[in-house]
C-alpha cells in the first residue's frame, strides 16, 4: 500500500470512528447512518466520486440542512442530534471529495466535532474505544500527512513515521487519563445533557396479562436491565432475591390478569415507613432501570414499603418522574424515558415483623377463584400432595417440592389448548410461568388464597453493594396469603432454573463487558468533584482499614508502594538518560568510529583542526603546506569519505593499516628535529 | 502555530467550555486527550530537533538577486528527524530547504533555492531548523549557532557599455598584444561580420561563395582587456558599476579573451577562464566592504 493511500485510509477510519462514537447512542436518524456509512464504504474503497464536482455536491448539503432544520422546528428531532447528523453528512461529502491538505484537515476537524457530539450523546463504554481509535488513526494520518507534505517526491517509509507516533499516542492517552482524574471537576451546569441509551433495543416489558405457552427466549437473553445499590450490602455474589414487578389474581385457563383496584393499593404503604431509617428490617435500594429494560413498571425487592426520588433520564436531561399505581400492585411511571432512577425500601425477607394487610371480601374471593372448566385432576392432585394440612404455607411448600421433584424445566413448549393440563399431565415440563401457575391454582383448589407474581429473580454482584439483573432473570412465582404474615413468596420452579439461562460463554463475556461498563460508569461517567476530593485525600492520607477489610486485604502491595516504585523507576530512568549522555555513545557507523580514532591521534600529536574545519579540509591544508603527515592522512581521509558516503565500506583490517601508517608519520613528527606541527 | 494548529486550539477551548458548561465527563476526557496531544506534539517535536547536527555546505556561487542552490548537511546520532525545514537565521537570505527524513548516522544534504538581496559579504551566524512534526499543528524552531561568511557576487546584468580598447603590448597570458589570426587547425568558415578583421577572410572560398567568409581556427583570437571600477563611487552608482563590470567580464571571458580588473587600491592581472572570472567576482564582491575585509583577514 502506498504511503498516500495509507494516510487516506487512516483519515477515513478516523472519521468513521468519530461518527461511530455518535452512532452508538442509537439516537441518530437511520437515513443519516445509511448515508454516512455508504460514503465511508465508498471512500475506503479508494473511490472519490465527488472529486470532479465539489461545489455541486457541497450544495446538496443545503437541502439536507433545511430538512434537519424543519425536523427540529417540528419538534421531531433534537437540536444536538440535528447538529451531529449534519456534521456526519458534511464529513461524508468531504470523504468523497478529492483528497488534499485542505480536505484532510476538514475531515479531521469535523471528526473532532463528531467526537464531541458523541460525548454529548453517548455514555457507553464503546465510546472510549471509538475515542482511542479516532485519536490513533487521526494522529497517524496527520503525522503521515506532515511528512508527505515535506517529502514531495521523496518517499519516507510509513513504518518509520508511525513508530515514534505510536509511542507518543500511548503517552497522550495516559496524559488524558491523568488530566481527567486530576483536573478539578468544575461545572457551571448550563445546558447539561444526559447521555442517551446505548446500542440495541429494549428486551423486556410488562404487559397486563401473562399467557402460558410458547418458547421462552427471554431466559437466554444476558442483557442487563436493572442495576441496584443495596444497603446494607448483602455481600453475596449472587442474590437469591425476588424483584417484583406486578401480580395477577385472575386466571381464565390460558392467561393471567389482574383485577385489583389500583386506588386501594396506592394507600397500602405505611406512612411511618416512608421515612428512611425508621424501619430497621428494611433494605434500601437505589435502582436504575436501564434502557434494555424497555418498560415503565417499577421493579422492587419483595414487600416494598416506600418508593421515592424517582427520576427519568432522557437525552434532554434528568426530570422528576412521577409514578402511579396500576392494577396488580404495579407501580408505573407516567412518562416514557430511556431509563429511570429511583429509591425504594423493602422489608427484609427474614424480618419477623408482619406487614399489616387488610383484604376486602371480594379480593379474598378473587384470590380463590378458579378458571371455568378446570380439569378435576388438578384438584385431585393437589389434594393428594397437600394431604390434610390446613397451614397455607406448609401446603404451598409441599406442592412446590412436589412440582420441583416431579416436573422438568424446559423453555421449548408447543402450543396447547389447556396449557396447565398439558404441563401437569401430558408433557410434565414447562418454564417458570407453568410452575407458578400450577402452584397457584393447586393452592386455590384446596382453599388457600394465592396469586401469581412476575418480575426478576437473582442478581449478580458487580461492585460494593451493587448488583445487576439480566433480562434472562425474568421470572414468575407464587404469593400465598398466610394469616398474620400477609403474602409469602413460594417458588415452585426448580432452583437451578430460576435465573438467567443464557449460554455460559456468552454470559461470561457479557459479564466481563458489564464489569468494564460498570467500572466505566462509576469511574468516568459518574465521576464527580467529590470523587476527586476523596481520591486526593486518600493519596495524601490513606484511610485506616477496618479489621474485616484487613482480613480481605489483597496480598499485593498498597497503592503508595506502587507510587513510590513508579517514582523510583522514573528517577532511575532519568539517571540513566543523564549517564547515557555523558558516557560515550556507541557510534552508528564504523567509518565514523574510524575517523574519530584518527582525529584523536592527530590531536595527540598537536594537529588540531581549526574551528569548523572538517578532516578533509585539514588534510587538504596539510597537503598544501607540504606537511609530512599529509601523505598518510590523505588516503585515510579519502577512505573515510568513501566508506561514510560513497557506499564503499572499509575492508577488514584496512582501518588498522591506515591508522598504523598515520601513527608512523606522527611518530616521525614527534622525533627531535622534526618540523613543529601547524596550529 | 500553523493554521490547522489555530483551529485545533480554538476547538480545544470550545470543548473545554462545553465541558465546563455541561459537566459532561466525556467532554472532560476529550479535553484531556486534546491537551495531551498538544503536550505530546511538543515533546515529539523537541525530540525531533534534539541532537540534530548541521553543517553548512554553502553554494558554488551566490549572485545578488539571483536564486542559487544552497546546501546544508543534517545528521543525527540517534533517533529520526522528520519534516524539517532549514534556513539561514538573522541574515537577509530568502529561501529554505526541506528534509523529510533524517536517519541516524547518515548525512542528509538539504538543498534550497536561496536568494541574497545585495552584493558583498554576509556574515552567517546561525541556522534555523524548524519542524512541523508530528501533527503539523505547531512549528517548533531551533536556532543552531554556525558561524560562516557568504560572499555574494554582483548581479550579472546587461552590460550597457562596450569594453574599452584592448590592451597593447605583452600583457596577461599572451605573449603578443594582438593575436588576431587564431592558432591551430581550421575549424570552419563563416560569414564575416561587421567590424571584423578582413585579414581573416578566406579569399578563395569567398570568391566561390560570392560572399566574404572568415576562417575560424581551433583557438580564436584573444584580446586583453582591463576593466575598471573607478574610485569614489558609492551607493547605487557603485552597485551599477560592479554589476556592469561583472557582466562585461563574463561576456569577455566567455569569448575567450583575457580580462583584468582595476579596482581602487587593488589590481588583478589579466587572465582567462572560469578561475579568472571567479577571482574578478570575488574582488568585485569586496568593493566597498574594506572594513569587513580587514576583519576577515585578521
Amino acid at each position: 500500500m502506498s504511503p498516500v493511500r495509507l494516510r487516506l485510509l487512516l483519515r477515513d477510519l478516523a472519521s468513521g470512528a468519530a461518527f461511530g462514537s455518535m452512532a452508538i447512542s442509537g439516537q441518530l436518524p437511520v437515513w443519516t447512518l445509511a448515508l454516512y456509512f455508504l460514503a465511508l464504504a465508498v471512500a475506503l474503497l479508494g473511490l472519490r466520486p465527488f472529486a470532479s464536482s465539489p461545489r455541486l455536491t457541497a450544495a446538496l448539503l443545503v437541502p439536507v440542512a433545511a430538512t434537519l432544520y424543519l425536523l427540529v422546528a417540528a419538534g421531531q428531532l433534537d437540536l444536538v442530534l440535528a447538529a451531529c447528523s449534519f456534521a456526519g453528512l458534511i464529513s461524508a461529502q468531504r470523504l468523497l471529495s478529492a483528497p488534499g491538505p485542505g480536505s484532510d484537515g476538514q475531515v479531521l476537524l469535523i471528526a473532532l466535532l463528531m467526537i464531541a457530539g458523541g460525548a454529548a450523546l453517548s455514555a457507553d463504554l464503546l465510546f472510549s474505544l471509538f475515542l482511542v481509535a479516532f485519536t490513533a488513526t487521526a494522529s497517524l494520518s496527520m503525522g503521515l500527512g506532515v511528512v508527505q507534505a515535506s517529502a514531495e517526491s521523496e518517499p519516507v517509509p510509513p513504518r518509520r513515521v508511525l513508530s515514534p507516533l505510536s509511542l507518543g499516542l500511548v503517552f497522550a492517552v495516559a496524559g488524558a487519563v491523568a488530566f481527567f482524574f486530576l483536573f478539578p471537576r468544575l461545572s457551571w451546569n448550563v445546558g447539561a445533557r444526559r447521555p442517551g441509551a446505548s446500542v440495541g433495543v429494549a428486551t423486556t416489558g410488562f404487559s397486563d396479562t401473562v399467557q402460558l405457552g410458547g418458547t421462552g427466549v427471554l431466559k437466554s437473553n444476558p442483557r442487563t436491565v436493572l442495576r441496584a445499590s443495596l444497603t446494607p450490602d448483602p455481600r453475596a455474589e449472587r442474590l437469591e432475591s425476588y424483584w417484583v414487578g406486578r401480580t395477577y389474581d385472575a386466571f381464565n385457563g390460558r392467561e393471567w390478569t389482574s383485577t385489583t383496584s389500583p386506588m386501594r393499593r396506592a394507600l397500602r404503604l405505611n406512612p411511618e415507613l416512608r421515612q428512611p431509617g425508621r424501619w430497621r428490617d428494611q433494605v434500601t435500594q437505589r435502582v436504575e432501570l436501564l434502557p434494555a429494560y424497555g418498560s415503565r413498571t417499577l421493579i422492587l425487592l419483595e414487600q416494598p414499603l416506600y418508593v421515592g426520588n424517582s427520576t427519568a433520564l432522557s437525552p434532554a436531561g434528568q426530570q422528576p418522574a412521577p409514578a402511579q399505581e396500576a392494577t396488580g400492585e404495579e407501580l408505573r411511571f407516567t412518562q416514557p424515558a430511556a431509563s429511570y432512577l429511583y429509591s425504594a425500601y423493602s422489608r427484609r425477607p427474614d424480618s419477623p415483623r408482619p406487614v399489616p394487610l387488610e383484604l376486602e371480601p371480594q379480593e379474598r374471593a378473587q384470590l380463590l377463584s378458579l378458571p371455568p372448566g378446570l380439569d378435576p385432576r388438578v384438584a385431585a392432585l393437589a389434594r393428594q400432595v397437600v394431604g390434610g394440612t390446613q397451614d397455607p404455607l406448609e401446603a404451598a411448600r409441599r406442592l412446590a417440592e412436589y412440582l420441583q421433584r416431579e416436573y422438568a424445566y424446559t423453555l421449548e413448549l408447543a402450543e396447547a389448548e389447556d396449557p396447565l393440563v398439558d404441563f401437569l399431565f401430558v408433557r410434565k415440563a414447562g418454564h417458570c410461568e407453568h410452575f407458578a401457575s400450577a402452584l397457584t391454582l393447586m393452592l386455590r383448589t384446596q382453599g388457600f388464597p394465592s396469586r401469581l407474581a412476575t418480575g426478576f429473580f437473582g442478581g449478580e454482584r458487580v461492585g460494593e453493594g451493587t448488583y445487576i439483573v439480566r433480562a434472562g432473570d425474568a421470572h414468575a412465582w407464587t404469593h400465598v396469603l398466610v394469616p398474620g404474615r400477609g403474602f409469602v413468596t413460594v417458588d415452585a420452579t426448580p432452583s437451578s432454573n430460576r435465573s438467567s439461562q443464557a449460554s455460559p460463554l456468552l454470559e461470561r463475556l457479557l459479564a466481563l463487558y458489564e464489569a468494564a461498563e460498570e467500572r466505566w460508569r462509576s469511574s468516568v461517567i459518574d465521576y464527580t468533584f467529590r470523587d476527586q476530593f476523596n481520591f486526593v485525600r486518600e493519596l495524601v492520607r490513606p484511610p485506616r482499614q477496618r479489621p474485616q477489610e484487613e482480613e480481605r486485604r489483597s496480598s499485593l502491595p498498597p497503592a503508595r508502594a506502587w507510587g513510590v516504585a513508579l517514582l523510583v523507576g522514573a528517577a532511575a530512568y532519568a539517571a540513566w538518560l543523564l549517564l547515557a549522555r555523558r558516557l560515550p555513545a556507541q557510534r552508528p557507523v564504523e567509518a565514523t568510529r574510524f575517523i574519530e580514532v584518527a582525529e584523536r591521534r592527530l590531536a595527540s600529536a598537536g594537529l588540531h583542526p581549526r574551528e569548523g574545519e572538517s578532516v578533509e579540509e585539514l588534510s587538504t591544508r596539510l597537503a598544501s603546506q607540504g606537511h609530512p603527515v599529509a601523505s598518510s592522512l590523505a588516503p585515510l581521509t579519502r577512505r573515510y569519505l568513501e566508506a561514510r558516503f560513497g557506499n564503499r565500506p572499509l575492508r577488514p583490517g584496512e582501518a588498522r593499516h591506515l591508522l598504523r601508517t598515520l601513527e608512523r608519520s606522527l611518530e616521525q613528527l614527534r622525533r627531535p628535529g622534526s618540523p613543529p606541527p601547524s596550529p | 502555530m500553523t493554521r490547522a494548529g489555530r483551529t485545533y486550539v480554538v476547538l480545544t477551548v470550545g470543548v473545554g467550555l462545553g465541558a465546563l458548561n455541561t459537566g459532561n465527563n466525556l467532554l472532560y476526557l476529550v479535553l484531556g486527550l486534546l491537551l495531551s496531544m498538544i503536550v505530546v506534539s511538543g515533546v515529539l517535536s523537541e525530540r525531533c530537533l534534539n541532537g540534530l547536527r548541521v553543517r553548512r555546505l554553502g553554494a558554488d556561487a551566490v549572485y545578488a538577486g539571483e536564486p542559487c542552490s544552497f546546501r546544508w548537511a543534517l545528521s543525527r546520532k540517534r533517533g529520526h528527524g522528520f519534516a524539517l525545514s532549514i534556513a539561514e537565521h538573522g541574515v537577509p537570505l530568502t529561501g529554505e530547504g526541506a528534509a523529510p527524513w533524517v536517519q541516524p548516522g547518515v548525512d542528509y544534504v538539504v538543498r534550497a533555492r536561496v536568494t541574497a538581496p545585495r552584493r558583498g559579504p554576509i556574515r552567517l551566524g546561525a541556522v534555523r531548523i524548524t519542524t512541523l512534526w508530528p501533527l503539523g499543528l505547531f512549528a517548533k524552531t531551533r536556532v543552531v549557532p554556525l558561524e560562516g561568511l557568504l560572499l555574494v557576487y554582483p548581479r550579472r546584468g546587461y552590460a550597457c557599455r562596450d569594453p574599452s580598447e584592448a590592451e597593447q603590448g605583452p600583457v596577461g597570458e599572451s605573449s603578443t598584444a594582438r593575436r588576431l589570426d587564431g592558432t591551430g587547425d581550421v575549424a570552419g568558415l563563416r560569414e564575416l561580420g561587421p567590424q571584423e578583421d578582413a585579414r581573416r577572410v578566406h579569399w578563395l572560398k569567398s570568391a566561390t561563395a560570392g560572399k566574404l567568409l572568415k576562417v575560424e581556427r581551433e583557438r580564436e583570437e584573444r584580446l586583453t582587456y582591463m576593466l575598471t571600477v573607478p574610485a569614489g563611487l558609492t551607493g547605487e552608482a557603485l552597485e551599477h558599476q560592479c554589476e556592469e563590470v561583472a557582466a562585461l567580464a563574463h561576456r569577455l571571458l566567455e569569448a575567450g579573451h583575457e580580462v583584468g580588473l582595476e579596482l581602487p587600491g587593488e589590481r588583478l592581472r589579466p587572465g582567462a577562464g572560469t578561475a579568472q572570472e571567479r577571482r574578478i567576482l570575488q574582488a568585485l564582491a569586496w568593493v566597498g566592504f574594506d572594513k569587513e575585509r580587514e576583519e576577515v583577514a585578521a
